[in-house]
């Protein structure tokens, strides 16, 4: 029997290795080409400016640190750093109020019962329709008659007021997905919905508020339009419009500080990611378990 | 119940003061504010798109005018020119447009139809306003049915721009009104000899085309409408394919793969029509040495060509057009103002500024050159006509242009597309 079976392993295991290899050279190929950009960006942010448009290469002959250290002198008399604390004060702001926000107005629409609540339900869904040009110019129009523009209130007073329809369904489905007898026990204890709110549902939904909060953060620093629209001092502008500025139409494009800036810009995106991501994983796996 | 209904409005509550306080922490940052103050100093907003050069120049010129004018701040925005206009169109239809902000001669009919133009005849009748000793009748460029709605701060105009050693190695020579027939002739000479390619792709260029129908007595726009027949495009178009095919226009998909790169400075063609002041992009790109050519003519004397503008504009509701104009006044005519600013605009439009600067490196001096040549030889004629939907234009020439030149669409559709996308722009 042994040695009847003996091969038979042998060439299963074997098979097994090949399909492995397969697998891995496959994937290694796949994530060549999806880092690619990455690298070429990294690659061009060591070239000198004239290069970057220039040459085809991957990597600088000649690496050169002038593009970093040119960020260094500002752009058009703005300071780089201004770009980088107005934009990180524009994504905390969100952040802290679209979880605020989102998940009080989640755990109405998930936990209590009251007149209307699957119309209004409908309704908030229904704005996720709303194209956002549409809204444009009628929201600018209110801002400025509250003599608002130029400021970051525009930028951020929506989230305060859970306006980010799509944040706060995903944490009301996931609301929904917690225990009652968590609720019912909370409320025997004496607890109103205040309470059960804050020391209940809120460390319970922690995956959809750390979801919630990365993609509002990672939305409010790239976020284009809003800023380009609401803020007209120079010294206000965030990192994406201050990028804007190395670009010149009708003369010479700072290209190499340019790309050194959007290296540069990439970095709290992923500390912030790195930062939020393990609790992530780590709230999925013992939500509703832990005491 | 009735506990638990409490809690709830107690509930609602805190999440009301949450909201306000956030609104008020963020309202701390606020400190806006474009109106006067107490002791009567005034603040403008004015707003201009262009590269870092331009806007350190221009923050000079503002501190010499807020030397020379105390009571009047000016708060400069400034962005690139994508930007600037996406940016405007929003604040026009806000009622929030900047003061005083840089304008080009295709949006003034566009804002003027919106009424966001201030009409600045008045403030030159009122005095704050200097409209004397403008170059070349430039002056004109801001004029719309009879109204001043904006005033040009630097001249430019079409041009040829070549590679000089290509031309020189290929043993061609451009020379002030040689016609079409000698340019090509010249370019398959180049092509020949040099195996490349001769022009980047003239025929998707609305202001060239324009000027070759100026030739023919006829204009890209009338005021309100286009100026030539769906014939004369399909004609101009299949002219243009057919040199794409045999390698006298350089190859679309090249052009492309270059990007932001002009594919005169990467080497692909040995020349490029562009605006006179854009051309101090290629010697910062490229490896050669560039020069401006006369623009090829039909009868061997008319190039069609006329001087186009950069401006200044007010807002319509400004509420301060006194100064506002004295702004205006300052900046157009000071000659301090002139020799910071150089030809970054284009050639200084008024003689006070135009004296005073004096252009010390190769691209500045042989703009000048370029512009006193084409002024003498007497072919500057009167500008063409810019309808509102003029930029619109603008851009769906070059993409269709663009697709004529991929084969994607024959000649004659894509005269139909562009009629009826220029058909929806003016009704825009």
């Amino acid at each position: 029997m042994t040695s009847a079976t003996s091969p038979a392993l042998h060439t299963a295991n074997e098979r097994r290795r090949t399909g492995s290899i397969a697998w891995h050279v496959g994937a290694l190929a796949l994530l060549a080409v999806v880092l690619y950009p990455v690298i070429w960006v990294v690659g061009a942010s060591f070239k000198p400016s004239k290069d970057i448009i220039a040459s085809l290469d991957l990597l600088p002959t000649k690496p050169v640190w002038a593009n970093f250290s040119g960020l260094a002198d500002g752009i058009s008399g703005i300071s780089i750093s201004s770009f980088f604390w107005n934009s990180l004060m524009y994504a905390v702001l969100a952040v802290v109020g679209v979880v605020l926000s989102s998940s009080l107005t989640a755990y109405a629409f998930a936990k209590i019962r009251f007149a209307g609540r699957n119309l209004l339900f409908t309704l908030m869904i229904g704005t996720l329709l709303l194209p956002y040009h549409v809204l444009l110019i009628p929201q600018y129009v209110l801002f400025r008659n509250l003599e608002l523009t130029d400021t970051l209130v525009p930028l951020v007073a929506g989230k305060f007021l859970a306006t980010e329809a799509f944040f706060v369904f995903l944490m009301v489905q996931f609301m929904r997905g917690l225990p009652r007898e968590l609720d019912e026990a909370a409320k025997l204890d004496g607890c109103g919905h205040l309470r059960t709110y804050w020391s209940i549902a809120l460390p319970l939904s922690r995956p959809a508020l750390i979801t919630s909060a990365i993609f509002t953060f990672i939305n409010a620093w790239n976020d284009f339009m809003g800023p380009l629209i609401y803020l007209n001092t120079p010294d206000k502008y965030t990192v994406s419009l201050g990028l804007m500025m190395f670009r010149d139409q009708e003369g010479i494009s700072n290209y190499g500080s340019m790309i050194a800036m959007s290296l540069v810009a990439l970095v709290p995106v992923i500390a912030f990611f790195m930062a939020f991501q393990r609790y992530l994983i780590d709230g999925m796996a013992t939500s509703g378990l832990k005491g | 119940m009735g506990t638990s209904r409490n809690v709830e409005r107690r509930t609602i509550l805190k999440a009301a003061g949450a909201s306000a306080a956030a609104l008020g922490l963020g309202a701390t940052t606020a400190c806006g504010g474009d109106s006067g103050s107490g002791d009567g100093t005034v603040t403008l907003r004015y707003a201009w798109w262009g590269g870092e050069p331009r806007t350190i120049a221009i923050k000079k010129t503002i501190a010499l005018f807020e030397k020379k004018y105390p009571k009047i701040k000016i708060k400069p925005e400034f962005t690139d020119y994508e930007a600037f206009w996406e940016k405007f169109q929003t604040q026009a239809s806000g009622g929030n447009p900047p003061d005083v902000f840089q304008n080009a001669v295709g949006f003034l009919r566009k804002y003027d139809k919106r009424g966001v133009l201030m009409d600045l005849k008045s403030q030159a009748d009122a005095g704050n306003l200097d409209l004397e000793n403008f170059r070349n009748g430039v002056l004109a460029n801001g004029q719309v049915d009879g109204k001043q709605i904006g005033i040009p701060v630097g001249a430019n105009t079409m041009a040829l721009v070549i590679d000089l050693k290509a031309f020189e190695k290929a043993g061609v020579e451009a020379k002030f009104g040689w016609t079409w027939d000698e340019y090509f002739d010249a370019l398959q000479t180049i092509q020949d000899k040099l195996k490349i390619a001769g022009d980047t792709g003239y025929f998707s260029i609305m202001y060239l085309y324009d000027l070759y129908l100026r030739q023919n007595g006829k204009a890209f726009f009338t005021d309100t409408d286009l100026g030539f027949t769906e014939d004369d495009l399909t004609q101009w178009w299949e002219d243009g394919y057919k040199r794409v095919r045999s390698g006298l226009v350089a190859d679309p998909k090249k052009i492309e793969q270059v990007k932001p790169k002009s594919g005169l400075s990467a080497g692909l063609a040995a020349s490029e029509f562009t605006w006179d002041n854009f051309s101090i992009r290629y010697e910062g790109e490229g490896e050669s040495d560039y020069g401006l050519a006369p623009i090829p003519t039909t009868d061997g004397k008319q190039t069609g060509q006329y001087l186009g503008s950069l401006m200044m504009s007010a807002f319509s509701g400004t509420k301060h057009p006194k100064e506002v104009a004295q702004f205006i006044s300052f900046m157009v005519h000071d000659p301090e103002v002139g020799k910071i600013m150089g030809y970054d605009r284009g050639i200084l439009a008024t003689t006070e500024q135009y004296d005073a600067f004096k252009p010390a490196d190769a691209n500045n001096k042989g703009v000048a050159a370029y512009e006193e040549e084409v002024a003498k030889a007497g072919v500057l004629g009167k500008i063409t006509p810019h309808p509102s939907g003029t930029d619109v234009i603008e851009a769906a020439f070059l993409r269709i242009g663009g697709e004529v030149a991929q084969g994607r669409t024959k000649p004659a559709d894509a005269a139909k597309a562009l009629f009826s996308e220029a058909k929806a722009a003016f009704a825009g």
